[in-house]
């Protein structure tokens, strides 16, 4: 958790300094779009309270990257706790780094790939529930598909470990076909939106290695498992 | 003849509590940064949480750029 929360912070932070400016971008074509329909007047009152909620919500960003990464620095925790031994490499940091690139890929690229990470203006309010669904489920079906074919991994002779990698690609390729697309069009500008996604993806990457570098050192010097030394006497 | 031996037991088993509470601190985190719309204000707000919506404006940069949908 204490992983996460530093992780999430360094993630807030770089998002303050490569996303922020294409939220500003469209945030600001969102308000040209509210002018142009009449449901705002562009004066000084309206950029005055734009003003003052725009800093809420880039102050908070930092605040919500610690709060997630909390969040997901628990759900590694539990990850690594369970899986450290069969982890690759002699270093906690090493094994903390595998399992961090595992996991980015599984619950973050590939859902990304089905569902990238849009900026404001692009987005029916009325499909959010439907996209929020639809999101949250491809991740968690890449997530426990990842598991399942993890304990079918654990189970094969080293030779044929390699079905259960074919199997999860598989598997995900399904799922990935079989899952509605998201409903809405992008209307806002291309170059806005691939520049949002580009970044976007840099900045979670950064967690990730963040949180498997962090949580790895502190393993590593504050090695949780217990060793309890028990002295035996006996008679020859 | 007596002769001293020691044994180093390593425990490595996760306690299922530690992994409970983990795995709420979670849930808790994710809905709150990724899915709260007004919800956990409304205990203490009422319906004017749904509209004033803190969380939702505080997490909106984050949610977008985390690739949440946000509105």
């Amino acid at each position: 958790m204490v992983a996460g929360f530093f992780a999430g912070t360094i993630h807030g932070l770089a998002n303050l300094a490569i996303v922020e400016p294409y939220l500003d971008e469209a945030i600001g074509i969102e308000n040209q779009n509210l002018f142009a329909s009449g449901e705002e007047d562009d004066t000084v009152q309206f950029q005055v309270e734009y003003e003052s909620y725009r800093i809420w919500q880039k102050g908070g960003q930092v605040l919500a990257g610690a709060i997630l990464g909390t969040s997901i620095g628990a759900l590694f925790g539990i990850v690594f706790a369970l899986s450290r031994k069969i982890l690759p490499g002699n270093h906690h940091v090493k094994k903390a780094l595998v399992l961090s690139g595992i996991m980015w890929f599984t619950i973050y690229l590939i859902p990304f790939l089905k569902y990238p990470a849009n900026p404001p203006t692009v987005g029916d309010p009325d499909t959010v529930v439907l996209r929020a669904i639809l999101y949250l489920s491809f991740i968690a079906i890449s997530g426990f598909g990842a598991v399942g074919f993890y304990q079918l991994f654990k189970r094969l002779e080293k030779s044929k470990r390699i079905v259960a990698l074919i199997g999860y690609g598989v598997f995900i390729s399904a799922a990935f076909l079989l899952m509605p697309e998201n409903p809405d069009e992008v209307t806002a500008p291309l170059d806005l939106v691939n520049g949002f996604r580009a970044t976007s993806v840099i900045a979670v990457s950064i967690f990730w290695i963040s949180v498997g570098i962090i949580l790895g050192a502190f393993w590593q010097k504050y090695n949780p498992d217990k060793q309890i030394q028990t002295n035996t006497t006996s008679k020859f | 003849m007596s002769q001293s031996r020691g044994i180093t037991i390593t425990k490595t088993g996760v306690p299922i509590y530690a992994i409970i509470l983990l795995a709420a601190i979670f849930v808790f985190g994710l809905f709150v940064v990724g899915y709260d719309q007004g919800h956990l204000f409304s205990v203490i707000m009422g319906e004017t949480a749904f509209e004033e919506l803190y969380l939702h404006e505080l997490t909106h940069d984050m949610r977008h750029a985390a690739g949440f949908p946000c509105h």
